[in-house]
């Protein structure tokens, strides 16, 4: 048949472009990752991740530590030690951004042909309480002194409070490639969204497919019905089973624990009980057809608590999940369109195989009940 | 114990993944973080595969019991 055909080309495809295709160049983390303000140039270093630094000269790359959209300092003296890490000097103003003991600021990165990169909260800068708040020496735009409370000397610093506003991040280069999204904490992992999303898909569509032939089957009362819907209902379950350990494995290296008892975890198991439970109520009957009809209303009202469980309830609480806000797998937040490229086909290819597995299951059923001789 | 024993490979799976050491700090990578935690990626596909074998092997299980009892209707 065509589609099972389809449904293995479009899992391999999805596999190959969702491992080969590169991340985004981005920054894992700056060091130092405290620095105190006033006392001359902070040099800080920039370590990369899949980035090309040497590609361009260091004076065609600009560096910032941004507190917000207007203001930011720009970074002086850039120098290019390999593809992965740069250094680069920031004259901070003695005053913060903000009137509070310290303030993290993002780091952004432009390189004409690696794009923008950038890091939350890379950096925490402290304001120096040992000196005078109060400049002693102002020297115009440029210069400013400040007298150190414990030596007496004058520090001078090149930028007053004002000059946060100075040089703010823009003209950046937006490079568009075929690469996804560079994502803090989980990098790579991001690659998952291939796999472990569309089981959700599948379950989806599969549990469909199960209450529309239980529907059938209770207006029919013709056995192939009911055969369709557990299969269906079978094939379903399986593809829950996987979305959740593979959820838990991603869980344990994004979030930090396997089982966190987060919202989107709990209501899942909960509506994979549910499903279970289908399967005991069907066999705890000794009349087949006793035990299919009840099942087959049963599965009606499975299918009817499953919208609530997966997406209603997890968006009313607190989750760690992503997703929780607007239409999860079509929205802008997670996806950009190279993912899109990947994660369609990939939707696609796990519910074809699922109509397969179901479809093997519908068939092993039939020929059993034909040999045991049920209806 | 039926479901204990229909879900072992799952359990199994489950307790490897909460056993293994949570390692945060910087530059201290175990394997599974190493490269970008790639290797998340790989098990979450070996993860997909080993469900599916599971499940085929259990169908496989399924037919060769409906083929003997096909066979001994026969004799």
């Amino acid at each position: 048949m065509w589609w099972k055909a389809l449904s293995v080309l479009l899992i391999i495809y999805a596999v190959v472009a969702g491992m080969l295709v590169p991340l985004k160049p981005g920054i894992i983390y700056l060091t130092p990752e405290t620095a105190k303000t006033g006392k001359g140039p902070l040099r800080f270093q920039f370590h990369g991740y899949n980035s090309y630094y040497t590609k361009a000269e260091s004076k065609a790359i600009r560096v910032w530590l941004q507190y917000d959209e207007t203001q930011a300092i720009l970074g002086q003296e850039l120098t290019i030690l390999n593809d992965t890490t740069l250094e680069a000097s920031f004259y901070t103003p003695s005053m913060l951004p903000r009137e509070s003991p310290s303030v993290m600021l993002n780091a952004i990165i432009d390189h004409p042909s690696d794009g923008v990169s950038l890091l939350p909260s890379a950096v925490e800068l402290r304001a120096d309480t040992a000196m005078f708040t109060t400049p002693v020496l102002d020297g115009g735009i440029d210069t400013m002194a400040f007298m150190d409370a414990v030596t007496g000397e004058y520090v001078f610093s090149r930028l007053s409070a004002k000059d946060w506003r100075q040089n703010p991040v823009e003209n950046l280069h937006i490079v568009k490639d075929i690469s996804f999204p560079y994502r803090n904490v989980i990098y790579e992992s991001i690659r998952n969204t291939y796999y472990h999303v569309p089981m959700w898909f599948a379950l989806m569509f599969m549990f469909l497919a199960s209450v529309v032939y239980s529907v059938k089957y209770l207006r029919s009362q013709d056995g192939d019905d009911d055969r369709k819907a557990v299969a269906f209902t079978e094939a379903g379950l399986l593809f829950g089973i996987m979305g959740l350990v593979t959820g838990m494995l991603w869980a344990h290296y994004a979030w930090g624990a396997a089982w966190s008892n987060d919202i989107k975890q709990l209501m899942t198991a909960v509506a994979l009980l549910i499903y279970l439970a289908y399967f005991i109520l069907r066999a705890s009957f000794d009349e087949p057809e006793k035990g299919a009809r009840l099942a087959a209303v049963y599965n009606i009202f499975a299918f009817a608590s499953l919208i609530p469980l997966l997406y209603i309830v997890p968006r009313m609480f607190a989750s760690l999940h992503p997703g929780a806000t607007g239409s999860p797998a079509f929205g802008s937040q997670d996806l950009d369109n190279t993912m899109r490229m990947v994660f369609y086909p990939s939707i696609i290819g796990f519910t074809l195989l699922g109509v397969w597995i179901a479809q093997l299951r519908y068939r092993y059923l039939k020929l059993r009940d034909k040999v045991l001789g049920i209806y | 114990m039926k479901f204990l024993k229909t879900f072992r490979f799952f359990i199994l799976i489950l307790f490897l993944t909460i056993h293994l050491p949570i390692v945060q700090a910087q530059g201290n990578r175990d394997f599974m973080r190493e490269t970008g935690k790639i290797n998340v990626v790989v098990g979450v596909i070996l993860l997909i595969f080993l469900g599916i074998i599971w499940y085929l092997v259990r169908l496989d299980r399924k037919l060769t019991k409906l083929e003997y009892q096909l066979n001994d209707e026969k004799k």
